[in-house]
């Protein structure tokens, strides 16, 4: 039975990786060395469910959770968090603790509250606050206080202009949470090890438009120019210094769930579903609202409603169906027809000079094995993800080159890392929902 | 008893068969264990929230910030 460990970097994009390195000699030795490929996420390829689809080898579509929020019901209202109640499939660990092997778990997004393992459970970034009940087992909170101090689950007050600080939250983040991986894999034995570092994601974020000199807000004398090299610099270090303490023999992984691409700028998605007539509300805000807001106070108008949306890093669309939406108007008969002249004129919003964005739309049963939950009728890649969905009303307009709550430079792109040190095999390109099988046929099928 | 806390009956046998094997089930104590193996139970059938209304709001405010709900 082989040792694994799995080093998940959020966010991290195959192409910055080679384009930095030369700056990263702990990167560089296991490539060389190893096996580097792309490793396609899911659709949407975003951090939950994502992480979970390759712990569990799951899709989306499978697991019921096509988000961070999703739908509970069929009412307007009801979102939820998606919390690791959600997550029913067995997940890697789970496999192998039924068959006696311990496993290490930190920072792995969607693993809050924290369930029984045979291990150790440190959760994810949905993590409240570490005054939360965070750990498994619940004691192991206390000794991390006593390890590393003040643990952030993630980096707090993310929206800012204040780029120093925000680097130095990060940088902060990340030293904190490779110091608590470097003390948990010394507490006694175990054979899986898996951790998730946020701090890829944020920085990309934060950053992406002072490195990317396509960015449309690049300034090539930015201070922060450097920004996202030192960050990979400093989690090259880390890395290094963790990979020292693995014991010999060790099969490593280096993987992230998605990429980064720079982002050009957001479509209203509800603002472009009104001025076409999907969507009616009572009275239009005077001021930029969110729409969990307006239906909260009734301003929808839904015997006039055919569709909404969510917004953030792709849209969502919901049609509000006869018989299933309390208010429903759609009739079932023409769902098909309704849902495909949507799809077909969400797909041709163009730029506000009329230039095309290359916007994708699916349906879920078009990319998932099985449906399960309550999932939007349509996804939407704005300008194939380089255009955020931007769902709050009250702007007056439907195209944005700035976020509607602050800075944000980055959206995700669909191919992540994989790295496999030793190699395993040469493959240029392999799914994230094959790393749950690969790594149980590593460590020694039963 | 610390406040906010309990005390319940459970069979003996179950106590020793804990005991017995805290180090595989990877726990402190038969409390953790129990109260962890409960909890999950409990979310699971969705019979206790994963947050306080308080830790949703603030996670949820924490996930806009982050863009990922707008």
């Amino acid at each position: 039975m082989k040792r694994m460990a799995v080093i998940g970097l959020d966010c991290a994009d195959p192409d910055l990786i080679e384009e930095f390195l030369p700056d990263l000699p702990a990167l560089g030795e296991l490539i060389r060395s190893g096996t580097f490929s792309r490793l396609r996420s899911v659709d949407p390829p975003i951090t939950v469910p994502a992480w979970m689809c390759m712990m569990t080898g799951k899709d989306p579509g499978e697991l019921g959770v096509y988000g961070f929020r999703n739908r509970m019901d069929h009412s307007y209202e009801g979102l939820g968090v998606a919390s690791s109640a959600r997550f029913s499939a067995p997940a890697v660990w789970d496999v192998l603790g039924r068959r006696g092997l311990r496993s290490i778990l930190l920072g792995i997004p969607g693993t809050y509250p924290p369930k029984p393992v045979r291990g150790l459970l440190v959760s994810g970034p949905l993590t409240p606050s570490t005054d939360a009940d965070y750990t498994y087992p619940a004691s192991l909170k206390g000794k991390i206080a006593r390890w590393v101090g003040d643990y952030m689950p993630d980096v707090r007050d993310f929206r800012t202009e204040d780029k120093a600080w925000l680097i130095k939250q990060v940088h902060s983040m990340t030293e904190r949470r490779f110091a608590l991986a470097r003390k948990l894999v010394s507490q006694g034995t175990w054979d899986f090890f898996a951790m998730v570092e946020m701090g890829p994601d944020r920085i990309h974020h934060g950053l992406w438009a002072h490195h990317d000199p396509a960015h449309p807000k690049h300034d090539p004398q930015s201070p922060f120019r450097d920004a996202l090299r030192e960050y990979y610099r400093l989690l090259d270090e880390k890395l290094a210094e963790l990979l020292s303490d693995l014991p010999g023999g060790t099969q490593v992984l280096v993987v992230s769930d998605h990429g980064a691409q720079r982002m050009e700028g957001g479509i209203g998605i509800n603002e472009w579903l009104i001025e076409q007539g999907y969507l009616a509300l009572k009275e239009y805000p005077k001021k930029p609202t969110r729409m969990g807001e307006l239906i909260r106070r009734n301003l929808v108008d839904w015997s006039r409603t055919v569709a909404w949306g969510e917004g953030g890093y792709y849209g969502r669309v919901f049609l509000n169906v006869q018989g299933r939406e309390p208010q429903g108007i759609v009739p079932p008969e023409r769902y098909e027809e309704v849902r495909a002249e949507l799809a077909e004129h969400l797909a041709a919003i163009p730029d506000e000079a009329g230039r095309p964005i290359g916007t994708r739309v699916f349906r879920p049963e078009e990319l998932y094995r099985k449906v399960q939950g309550i999932p939007p009728d349509l996804i939407v890649y704005f300008g194939d993800l380089r255009w955020r969905s931007i769902g709050t009303v009250g702007w007056g307009r439907i195209h944005f080159h700035e976020n509607d709550i602050g800075p944000d430079d980055a959206n995700h792109a669909p191919h992540g890392i994989f790295i496999a040190y030793p190699r395993l095999d040469k493959r240029k390109e392999r799914s994230i929902l094959e790393v749950k099988d690969l790594v149980l046929s590593v460590m020694g099928d039963e | 008893m610390g406040e906010g806390r309990k005390k319940v009956e459970i069979a003996e046998e179950i106590v020793r068969a804990i005991e017995e094997h805290l180090a595989e089930l990877s726990a402190d104590s038969v409390e953790e264990y129990v109260e962890a193996v409960l909890r999950e139970r409990l979310l699971t059938e969705g019979f206790l929230s994963a947050y306080s209304p308080e830790e949703e709001k603030e996670v949820e405010q924490r996930l806009r910030d982050l863009g990922y709900l707008d």
